[in-house]
């Protein structure tokens, strides 16, 4: 039986360009399914925009690429606005003026822009970024702030910045007294999986900055956020561990692929406007914008509707999975991992795979480092 | 004081329908949402300017099943919370 399902999905990506001033040393999104020729000129956009209206999306995310290197975004943003809807903004910070800021302010609609700092000083920062960029995203911040925006920022940890998690914190939170800010790894995809050796972690790092991490993540209170990568994996497996060894009961949604809930609720639009489930997973065509309906693919598309049903595959079935103990606490992870390593977004994801880790060497912070209120094993 | 003019919805506003015939009423300009049932539905479409309350609660008890005879008293209070929360207005 087909799963509950909206009629439209509530929020939708827009990667709105392939093109970016910079070219950092791990971006998902360059030497990936998602760097397609071509960006869609603003009639498409704004076309799509009031079909979008007319679904009632409630909340759309711009991207790319770079969204601030399109000349037109005022032109598309004024769209969202008169369409209904509201925005957030996926940005490396560095062309954030303040005349930028002052426009998105001024639309009201502005629910946050996601700026990424990488390090604490230059040499971090820069170090997979790019030189002066630095400066340049913490100005973009700087101004956002100004115009009392919702500035929300995202460190993604690498092996150059794996030592700079404690500064990066005392940076954002102490100096700059941001409420908190959220992390993430360096990920096998894109230009990082040429660059794989330089910037992402090794088992001893990943290690090392879970432990960073949990402490820092004390230390601030619950401040520091992650929806994946080391601290998400710190919480998630030392829970997992736990569980393990006192036989609790399966995690809700434990022992199947149902770590994703995107196909639920949302859909993305890749720069050539070909729908996909998810900009990290560009390989699943669904249809074209202006061209097939948003409405009809969310409900009918078969590939959408198996990849919604990814979630009542059990780990059992993969040969993958075999004798792991943690199968009743697994969720199999993220499917764009498992695609851009098997080439298969149906199975388990490998590089979030707790057993592989331990198997590596990889050692798990100690439980004490999680704060109160995560340390109950029955999740 | 009873409101004697026709109340009409916030055009901003947004409604989003499900399957169900629930919906989300959405306003993009806080982003906050509220999940209305299928009556409270039937009576947003309805706030058109054109309704009078007492126009509405009259249709519901036609078109709709098991209606209590307070339902006059549940519009009048569901209205009244839409326009303090400023989703609606009357027509002048």
């Amino acid at each position: 039986m087909k799963r509950k399902i909206m009629k439209t999905p509530k929020s939708v990506d827009l990667a709105t360009t392939n093109n970016c001033n910079l070219r950092c040393k791990y971006c998902s999104h360059f030497s990936s399914p998602g760097e397609v020729a071509g960006d869609l000129p603003t009639e498409e956009w704004l076309q799509f925009i009031e079909e979008l209206g007319r679904c009632s999306v409630m909340n759309l995310t711009l991207e790319g690429g770079e969204t601030f290197v399109r000349k037109d975004l005022k032109k598309i943003i004024d769209a969202i606005v008169k369409n209904g809807m509201r925005f957030s903004i996926l940005s490396n910070g560095t062309l954030i003026t303040e005349e930028w800021a002052e426009f998105l302010a001024s639309t009201g609609r502005c629910s946050s822009v996601q700026v990424s700092i990488d390090g604490s000083i230059p040499v971090t920062h820069d170090s997979c970024r790019g030189e002066g960029t630095f400066h340049k995203a913490l100005q973009g911040l700087a101004n956002l702030r100004k115009y009392k925006l919702s500035a929300t920022v995202r460190m993604t940890i690498h092996r150059k910045n794996v030592r700079d998690i404690e500064g990066v914190a005392r940076l954002l939170i102490d100096e700059l007294g941001l409420s908190g800010f959220s992390t993430n790894s360096a990920s096998h995809m894109g230009t990082c999986k040429q660059n794989a050796e330089q910037v992402q972690l090794t088992v001893e790092e990943r290690g090392l900055a879970m432990e960073s991490l949990l402490l820092v993540n004390k230390k601030y209170g619950g401040r520091v956020g992650a929806m994946a990568g080391p601290l998400a994996e710190a919480k998630h497996w030392t829970k997992m561990v736990q569980a393990e060894r006192e036989g609790a009961k399966p995690f809700s949604g434990g022992g199947y692929l149902t770590s994703c809930g995107g196909p639920m609720n949302k859909i993305a639009i890749r720069a050539d406007g070909v729908m996909v489930p998810c900009l990290q997973l560009c390989t699943i065509e669904l249809g074209r914008i202006n061209k097939d309906s948003l409405a009809d693919v969310w409900q009918n598309h078969p590939e959408l509707w198996r990849f919604r049903e990814r979630r009542e595959i059990p780990l059992t079935n993969f040969e993958f999975c075999k004798d792991c103990k943690f199968i009743p606490y697994c969720r199999g992870n993220c499917p764009a991992l498992a695609d851009t390593f098997l080439g298969d977004p149906y199975h388990p994801s490998p590089d979030a795979c707790l057993k592989r880790f331990l198997e590596a060497g990889g050692k798990l912070p100690d439980e004490k480092l999680l704060m109160e209120k995560e340390a109950c094993a029955c999740v | 004081m009873v409101e004697t003019k026709n109340p009409v919805a916030n055009s901003v506003m947004v409604l989003r329908e499900e399957f169900d015939d629930w919906a989300v009423l959405f306003n993009p300009d806080t982003g906050q949402a509220f999940g209305m049932n299928p009556i409270s539905v039937y009576i947003w479409k309805n706030l058109d300017g054109k309704h009078p309350v007492g126009e509405i609660v009259k249709d519901i008890r036609v078109n709709y099943n098991n209606v209590p005879g307070e339902v006059d008293e549940h519009v009048n209070k569901f209205i009244a919370d839409l326009v303090e929360r400023g989703f609606v207005g009357y027509k002048a």
